[in-house]
C-alpha cells in the first residue's frame, strides 16, 4: 500500500533545496527521547518570543 | 502551549487504542519543525471511543477556532456522529481523526505504525513512508515544505 520509495514530484524537489540537511542529520543521531525534549524546548522559545514580542514598545 | 506529555499521558492511561500521526509523528522521525498540537488517529470501535471520550474529558475539549458558547458536548454520542475534531484543552491542542486522506482509518493505518517511547510510553506512531504518502494524498500546500524535509529524511536514513 505504501511505497518506499517515492515518485519525484517537482514541487517538491524544489521545496527540497531549502532544506538544511545538517540539522536532519543532527537529529537522526539523537534518540526519540531527545528529538522529543528538543521540541518541547522550541515550543517553550517559540511561547517566550510570542510574550516578548506582545510587551514590546515601539520607541517614538 | 500544547502538553504533549499530558494529552499523549491521558490517551495511554485510558488505553485509547490510538496511533500518532502530524507533526509529533514528524519529530519521532527527525523532524526539525515544530508543531504546535497532537495529532492522533483513533480506532471507531463503540469501546474505544467511550475510552477516547473518558481520556479527554478531564482536559475540557471544545472546537478550535470555534466562537465560544456552542453547544458542544464532548460524549460518546458526538464522537460517533462525527469522525474527525479539531479540539482545544486545558492542556492544548489535540485533533483527533478517524480517518486520514490516503491511510483511511485506524485498522488500515496500524499496520504502519513503529512503536516508539513517547514520554514514558510505547505508542505507536506512523511511519515515515506511510507519513509521507498521507502528507503528499492530502495534498495541502502548507505541507509541501513539511512533505520535503520528510523525504530528505527518508533519504538520510537510507
Amino acid at each position: 500500500m505504501m511505497p518506499d520509495r517515492f515518485e519525484p514530484d517537482p514541487v517538491i524537489e524544489a521545496y527540497k533545496k531549502d532544506i538544511d540537511r545538517t540539522l536532519l542529520r543532527q537529529n537522526l543521531r539523537r534518540t526519540v527521547a531527545e528529538r522529543l525534549a528538543n521540541l518541547v524546548a522550541m515550543q517553550r522559545l517559540a511561547e517566550e518570543a510570542c510574550r516578548s514580542g506582545k510587551g514590546m514598545v515601539r520607541e517614538p | 502551549m500544547t502538553d504533549f506529555e499530558k494529552l499523549i499521558g491521558a490517551l495511554v492511561g485510558a488505553q485509547v487504542d490510538f496511533l500518532v500521526v502530524g507533526g509529533l509523528a514528524a519529530t519521532v522521525h527527525g523532524s526539525a519543525r515544530l508543531t504546535q498540537d497532537v495529532d492522533v488517529v483513533y480506532a471507531r470501535s463503540d469501546d474505544n471511543i467511550a475510552r477516547l471520550v473518558a481520556a479527554l474529558e478531564p482536559c475540557r475539549p471544545y472546537l478550535r477556532g470555534a466562537p465560544p458558547g456552542l453547544p458542544f458536548d464532548w460524549s460518546t454520542a458526538t464522537v460517533r456522529r462525527g469522525l474527525n475534531f479539531t479540539l482545544t484543552t486545558t492542556v492544548g491542542d489535540i485533533d483527533v481523526l478517524g480517518e486520514i486522506v490516503g491511510g483511511g482509518f485506524y485498522e488500515a493505518l496500524v499496520e504502519h505504525t513503529v512503536v516508539v517511547d513517547l514520554f514514558g510510553h510505547a505508542c505507536k506512531c506512523l511511519d515515515l513512508p506511510t507519513l509521507i504518502a498521507t502528507k503528499r494524498a492530502a495534498g495541502r500546500p502548507r505541507d509541501l515544505e513539511a512533505v520535503a524535509e520528510l523525504e530528505a529524511l527518508h533519504e538520510e536514513s537510507e
